[in-house]
């Protein structure tokens, strides 16, 4: 099996840096008066949306980073930054050194994109006929293009619907030969924008297991959105908040568990329906003799709970385990919501 | 040089034998195809070959030289068909549906995407034959013996004539890059416009309605002022039509560039999946 020259780069090296990166769209806003007709004409009240504000980030050849952040937040914006389709308002976006913009043809040869709903497969042809499309445009050497079709054929499944055309293929099957296709050329790096985005358990397992599988053999470097937390807390050691265009945090998923709360689930179980009260915590209901709370496990210790709980009942038994990470960006979210209002 | 002609050739043969795929996968759509695009094509032009040959001709025209015109306007369409499907030449639908983003994350110049994404020689071609057929038969009536500088120069004013359709596709369709959902189909229309009046001899017309015609909605230029140059019914400045396609090209150009930069800026908020590659 070939594998790519990455001599150029090593891990370590920074991948991606965006610099001070600003981007700025500005919305028209329309009265519904019939007053306001000739001003919404000529003179339109403009909103300016900001939808990244001074971000820096830098990410480094071979990682892995998750970037998330609530709908708005300015996720898509920084992969069409970083995919050569928008221009920054303000700053500086460099990829292997290159600005997407000014470096385009060259620049696009080196990276890979998948908008997860939007497909490169030519729509009343076979996926056959996408990918040889590709190796024409991409100038992809024949020999290399074969080791690398049967790699992504085998690694993806595609095999099965290789000459079915793309308008009759399934949410998973067009997402898998999408990313396939993205593939063929051998990016450096991946960016994925929500590439799973409606797809069932079993083909969103098989479609991360092969960005893995592709980042720990070939050292391919990959930034992936989604909304799906506990996904990209499989998939990446590192994780980027976004939030209304700032970056909220940069770091691991247990930093962000500890810094954001350590939130856990707390099920106990008594010899009576009335649920113990218990102070610093959250009751969340009870289901017979078993009685549910949240709580957050680094101001109150599991411990002392236990002992407030055996002091008022005899307890039966005791469950607890950490809150999903998908719950703990919520409440995240959520903050963030209530600090913006 | 030869590296980029051989890159272009390269992209056409495989478009080419994508549009061969695609028209070949069912006789039966194969057929209807062919036969639809052939009807279309001669009902496009029965109108003004009908009153023709009712009067023995138009104006200054005799019927076999409104033949050549109508031969020739099909010629350019066919050329069209067959260079810029996919909804290249409808640029603006590719650009109001939010589809220009596929072409900005392919490692070649804007141009070669746009001059061979749309390779159809398949399944455009039947206007192209009938346009062929019409002409060859216009220029066998006509018995003028016509010389081999004649024949360069009318595939130098079709390559014009072609390029002035292009050109105001393109300077229209620019509009979406500002208004993509109400300029979606502005090309489509701006196409429309001249396939529907190509083939009307505009002789006669008053001196602001013809410079109209020939400049701000640039019809005459893609059958009707050529074809009087070419067959000699007015003076013959053959380069006419090719000055007024590179002026056009150059404006569609700039206007087009100026677009593109706005679309940096903006991006696009509006993605329709089906359309650029249907």
């Amino acid at each position: 099996m070939h594998r790519p020259d990455r001599s150029a780069t090593s891990p370590g090296d920074i991948a991606v840096e965006l610099r001070g990166v600003d981007k700025t769209f500005f919305q028209r806003q329309r009265s519904e008066r019939f007053r306001d007709v000739l001003k919404n004409l000529f003179r339109p009240t403009i909103r300016e949306i900001h939808a990244l504000r001074r971000v820096n980030l830098a990410i480094r050849c071979g990682e892995i980073v998750a970037y998330a952040g609530p709908n708005g937040a300015g996720k898509s914006t920084t992969v069409k930054l970083l995919s050569s389709v928008l221009a920054p308002t303000a700053g500086t976006v460099r990829c292997f050194g290159m600005d997407p913009m000014a470096d385009r043809v060259r620049y696009v040869r080196r990276i890979g994109v998948v908008f997860g709903q939007r497909t490169e497969l030519w729509w009343d042809q076979p996926v056959a006929a996408s990918f040889e499309w590709k190796r024409v445009v991409w100038q992809i050497p024949r020999r290399r293009y074969d080791e690398m079709l049967a790699f992504v054929k085998e690694l993806l499944g595609i095999g099965e619907f290789f000459h079915t055309l793309a308008r009759q293929l399934s949410l998973g099957q067009k997402m898998r030969a999408d990313i396939a296709l993205m593939l063929l050329h051998e990016p450096e790096i991946l960016f994925l924008d929500e590439p799973t985005i409606g797809l069932d358990v079993l083909a969103k397992r098989t479609i991360l297991d092969f960005i893995k599988t592709l980042n720990r053999e070939r050292g391919v470097t990959v930034m992936l959105t989604s909304h799906d937390m506990d996904e990209l807390e499989q998939m990446a050691g590192r994780i980027v908040l976004i939030d209304r265009g700032r970056l909220a945090y940069d770091g691991d998923f247990t930093e962000l568990r500890r810094r954001f709360g350590d939130r856990r689930h707390l099920t106990i179980e008594t010899g009576s329906a009335e649920p113990p009260p218990l102070a610093g915590v959250r009751f969340t209901g009870s289901d017979g003799n078993r009685h549910h709370y949240t709580f957050d496990a680094a101001r109150t210790p599991i411990t002392a709970l236990l002992q407030q709980a055996s002091a008022h009942t005899a307890i039966h038994d005791v469950e607890t385990h950490r809150a999903r990470i998908d719950d703990v960006i919520a409440d995240i979210y959520q903050d963030w919501n209530a600090d913006g209002d | 040089m030869t590296a980029r002609l051989r890159s272009l050739a390269a992209r056409w043969r495989a478009q080419a034998h994508l549009d061969f795929m695609w028209m070949t996968r069912d006789l039966r759509f194969f057929l209807i195809n062919v036969v639809a695009d052939v009807i279309l094509n001669l009902a496009g032009v029965t109108a003004v070959f009908l009153l023709a040959e009712r009067f023995g001709g138009i104006g200054l025209w005799s019927r076999d030289q409104i033949i050549f015109m109508l031969g020739y306007a099909a010629l350019v369409r066919g050329f069209l068909d067959v260079g810029f499907g996919y909804n290249v030449l409808h640029i603006s639908r590719r650009i109001g549906r939010g589809q220009f983003d596929h072409l900005l994350v392919q490692p070649q110049p804007l141009w070669m995407g746009l001059l061979t994404e749309g390779f159809m020689p398949f399944s455009g071609c039947w206007s192209l034959l009938a346009g062929a057929g019409i002409t060859a038969w216009a220029v066998v009536q006509l018995g003028a013996g016509f010389p081999a500088e004649w024949w360069l120069l009318l595939a130098a004013n079709l390559l014009a004539s072609c390029t002035v359709a292009l050109a105001f596709s393109f300077l229209w369709g620019a509009l979406a890059f500002w208004a993509p959902a109400a300029a979606e189909e502005i090309s489509s229309r701006a196409v429309n416009f001249l396939y529907q009046l190509k083939a009307f001899p505009l002789d006669g017309l008053s001196a602001v309605a013809l410079t109209g015609m020939l400049t701000l909605l640039p019809v005459g230029f893609v059958a009707w002022y050529p074809s009087r140059q070419l067959l000699g019914i007015a003076a013959p400045q053959l380069w006419h039509t090719p000055l007024a396609a590179l002026l056009l090209a150059l404006v569609a150009a700039i206007v087009f560039k100026k677009g593109m930069k706005h679309y940096a800026q903006t991006g696009s908020q509006r993605y329709i999946a089906w359309g650029h590659r249907g």
